[in-house]
């Protein structure tokens, strides 16, 4: 009984020391739940997997899980005003990516309500015809530019939003006057076999497979540099058009989130973007060639720079 | 072509697992298509990570059997309930409700599923056998295509509702007056939403789905009273027998033809299916004045043909890696997250993967046939609880689904703005499935005009002159006067002649 009791007392006291020991810990035991990650893009589309992807290792390292919560339509509007109306408390994350710098420079929604986290992705896109096309490079886009302008029709994924603004980005260096027509993404490749779409804007990991069958041909990358993958594509700016933008994916939080927690999610961000089986993904569809990870200052930099240009560049387009 | 399939059969025999898999997956499936709010898509999106654990080959299996169920499963809670669990299941509340409520819900349910497994049978044999020809087929649809066809379909909407054709087209044009509301899927202007952010994505067509059936369903019992205790006993969980389900082979056939064509076409799906399916057997029905009050027709199309279209829109994913629906873009990432590269390519570098995905989808359809038969009954009897209990338990299961649907509040409010409609609708006499299928029509309509337009340079006559798009308008105006001619001559002799449902 004596001993039962003083085992009671020894049992409460390391309960207790474990109680105070962890007590400064409580703060760093964030997260402690689910954290969710808001994105205005289709389940299974581009961000919804990167979001899956990159979560992957998080989870390993905090056995807690980060959900892509995909809030679709109304041009991204609808999934960030969700973000706004919930608690600074680091458990929900919104995605950002030019699409949201094209809202924001027409006023639709005001970036800085969100304080901008990590950078990670960086992609480059193509512009792809059909293996039957008549198009076999840019010089017969140009020929038949000059020849009937406005008569070539690129598909695109989206109205107003990213592809648009590289298109007409492209036209003003170009002197081109391709019409973009906004699909499904699936349609878009569908019509673009089908021949009904002259050509379309993608990236290359969403077209990979037809890429490597043949039945799309790559004529003219949007980057600094040419890809290993694609080594007979020609870049824009190679051929004087300085046309280097490309979709960014990186995640943003409330402002007033806890500094402690803030520093936590980036460290793990950070670890993740460099686990070999996030870079595995990340090389399948050729994203290691720009993507980098940039933290919150540099990313906050980075997208003040961003608003600069896309503001410029859709007062161009006339929107 | 025969050496794949035996090898698929080789790897399905030596690994008994499978089959294990296709039954959880199938159950799986069923449950989310069932339950309002969760989808097929939220279904299939949840089993990805647990794919890691198995080989491709199995995760591909568990992924389509999930696909599978849940096409089913919408249909169940659509007839016992009114309260179409998925939106490819809205079209058999129309009249797989009215048939189990005059009390043959074991009937409904058991035409649902054998025209499922009937339609998920054809897609898949379809996709078996004629995945590349149909591939290049869907290829040769373009916007003036999708047009055509969207065309075709609403032109049902004003002889549908059998009684009145002014009616049908008050409630049809509604249904693309709302369709309407939102960011303008063309130039991004927002369109009706009165300065109000959330209305920017448009109406949710499940949340105004669910309202319209299920919340106005509940809300004009309860209008009517607690009268219909007497109900209760007349519950019969009496399955069709097989000359039953014969008479609609005309209508199975039809519909699974339509529904894998329309499977096929990347952006437009099941639900989609359902409703050209629907509209058809109508168009084609011997007795359309029953269509709407508990016709065995109007169940079989519309489930033969959204379960054909699971095959149908298996054929762009697999011989182009496109995807022909929501469902099957979600499958993409779960085969990216394995390694492979979705594309023309699939067929040869894997086609054992590819075979085994054919055989599961054919096992599927058997097992859920076998296994479904047994739980119709036993699902039937859920009306033998009395409906005060039975409304509040659909309106929270609304409620909260709606709400899982997008983890967005608006469309919860969405779904009790068209509880309201719904219920005026009833009340004027305004047939709901004009108004349904304006709404998902539609907006297919319209882009793909626009979209054409824009690709022929804004000539009209180049657009409507090719021979697909050409054909389908030329039927549509065709069964449209046909439709009209009918309802004159019907209307001559004093009033349209409404037949008694037959009381069993």
């Amino acid at each position: 009984m004596k001993h039962l009791k003083r085992f009671h007392l020894n049992a409460a006291a390391i309960v207790a020391a474990l109680a105070f020991g962890s007590a400064p810990a409580i703060a760093d035991d964030y997260p402690s739940r689910t954290v969710e990650i808001i994105h205005q893009y289709g389940p299974g589309g581009g961000t919804d997997r990167f979001i899956r992807a990159i979560s992957e290792p998080m989870q390993e390292a905090t056995d807690q899980s980060f959900v892509p919560i995909s809030i679709t339509g109304g041009g991204g509007v609808p999934a960030f005003v969700t973000f706004l109306q919930r608690p600074a408390n680091g458990y929900t994350l919104v995605s950002i990516s030019p699409d949201d710098v094209i809202n924001h420079a027409l006023g639709r929604i005001d970036l800085s309500m969100v304080k901008p986290l990590v950078r990670i992705q960086y992609d480059q896109g193509l512009l792809l015809v059909s293996k039957d096309s008549p198009l076999k490079s840019v010089d017969d886009i140009l020929a038949a530019e000059a020849k009937s302008p406005g008569g070539l029709k690129v598909g695109v994924t989206g109205s107003a939003g990213f592809d648009d603004a590289l298109i007409g980005l492209f036209n003003a260096q170009a002197g081109t006057e391709l019409a973009t027509v906004p699909f499904g993404a699936a349609e878009m490749v569908s019509n673009t076999l089908g021949g009904h779409l002259d050509m379309m804007y993608e990236e290359y990991g969403p077209t990979r497979g037809l890429i490597e069958s043949g039945d799309l041909i790559p004529l003219l990358l949007f980057s600094d540099d040419r890809l290993t993958e694609l080594p007979d594509v020609p870049t824009a700016k190679e051929l004087g058009y300085d046309v280097t933008i490309g979709r960014w994916r990186g995640f943003g939080i409330k402002p007033d989130t806890n500094a402690a927690d803030v520093e936590t999610l980036v460290a793990l961000f950070r670890d993740a973007a460099a686990d070999p089986g996030y870079k595995k993904i990340e090389a399948e569809n050729a994203l290691q060639y720009r993507s980098e990870f940039i933290g919150p200052e540099a990313f906050k930099t980075f997208l003040d720079g961003e608003i600069a240009t896309y503001t410029q560049i859709m007062k161009q387009l006339g929107y | 072509m025969l050496e794949s399939i035996l090898s698929a059969v080789g790897y399905m025999v030596g690994n008994p697992m499978s089959f294990l898999l296709i039954i959880f997956s199938v159950a799986w499936g069923i449950m989310f298509g069932a339950v309002p709010g969760l989808t097929g898509i939220v279904g299939v999106a949840l089993l990805i990570p647990f794919t890691f654990a198995f080989d491709p080959i199995q995760g591909m299996l568990l992924l389509g059997g999930v696909y599978v169920g849940s096409t089913f499963g919408g249909s169940i809670s659509a007839i016992l309930f009114n309260t179409p669990g998925s939106p490819e299941a809205a079209c058999t509340s129309l009249d797989g409700y009215p048939m189990a409520k005059r009390g043959e819900a074991g009937k409904a349910l058991g035409y649902a599923l054998a025209s499922s497994a009937v339609g998920g049978i054809f897609g898949a044999l379809v996709l078996m056998f004629a995945a590349p020809p149909l591939a290049q087929l869907a290829l040769e649809f373009g916007p003036p295509e999708y047009f055509a066809l969207a065309v075709l379909g609403i032109t049902a909407i004003a002889s549908i509702g059998g009684g009145s054709l002014v009616k049908g087209l008050i409630a049809g044009l509604l249904g693309l007056a709302v369709a309407m509301i939102g960011l303008d899927p063309l130039t991004g202007v927002a369109r009706f939403t009165f300065g109000n952010m959330m209305l920017l994505t448009g109406v949710s067509f499940i949340a105004a789905i669910i309202g319209i059936f299920a919340l106005a369903e509940v809300l004009q019992r309860f209008a009517e009273g607690p009268q219909d205790s007497e109900c209760l006993t007349q519950v019969s969980t009496k399955l069709p027998s097989l000359a039953e389900l014969l008479a609609t082979k005309a209508t199975l056939l039809r519909s699974s033809v339509i529904g894998t064509v329309i499977g096929a076409l990347p952006g437009v799906g099941a639900t989609t299916a359902a409703f050209i399916s629907y509209s058809e057997a109508f168009r084609w029905s011997k007795t359309p004045e029953l269509f709407g009050k508990g016709a065995p027709e109007g169940i079989a199309a519309p489930e033969s043909g959204n379960n054909a279209a699971v095959g149908g829109s298996m054929i762009p994913l697999l011989a182009l890696g496109i995807p022909g629906s929501a469902t099957t873009a979600v499958m993409i990432g779960g085969l990216t997250i394995h390694g492979i590269v979705p594309g023309p390519m699939l067929m040869q570098n894997n086609a054992d993967l590819v075979y085994s995905v054919f055989i599961g989808m054919l096992l599927a359809n058997v097992l859920m046939l076998v296994f479904g038969l047994r739980a119709a009954r036993l699902f039937a009897l859920v009306l033998k609880a009395p409906y005060q209990l039975v409304g509040p338990a659909i309106v929270v299961l609304c409620m909260t689904g709606v709400f899982a649907l997008n983890n967005n509040v608006s469309d919860v409010a969405v779904m009790l703005v068209f509880g309201a409609v719904g219920f005026f609708l009833k009340s004027y006499g305004l047939p709901v499935a004009s108004f349904i299928i304006g709404l998902v029509l539609g907006p297919i309509a319209e882009v793909s005009l626009r979209q054409g337009l824009i690709l022929a340079d804004f000539d009209m006559v180049t657009m409507i002159s090719r021979p697909i798009a050409g054909t389908l308008l030329v039927l549509a105006v065709l069964s449209l006067a046909y439709g009209l001619w009918g309802q004159l001559r019907r209307a001559k002799p004093g009033g349209p002649s409404d037949a008694e449902p037959e009381t069993t």
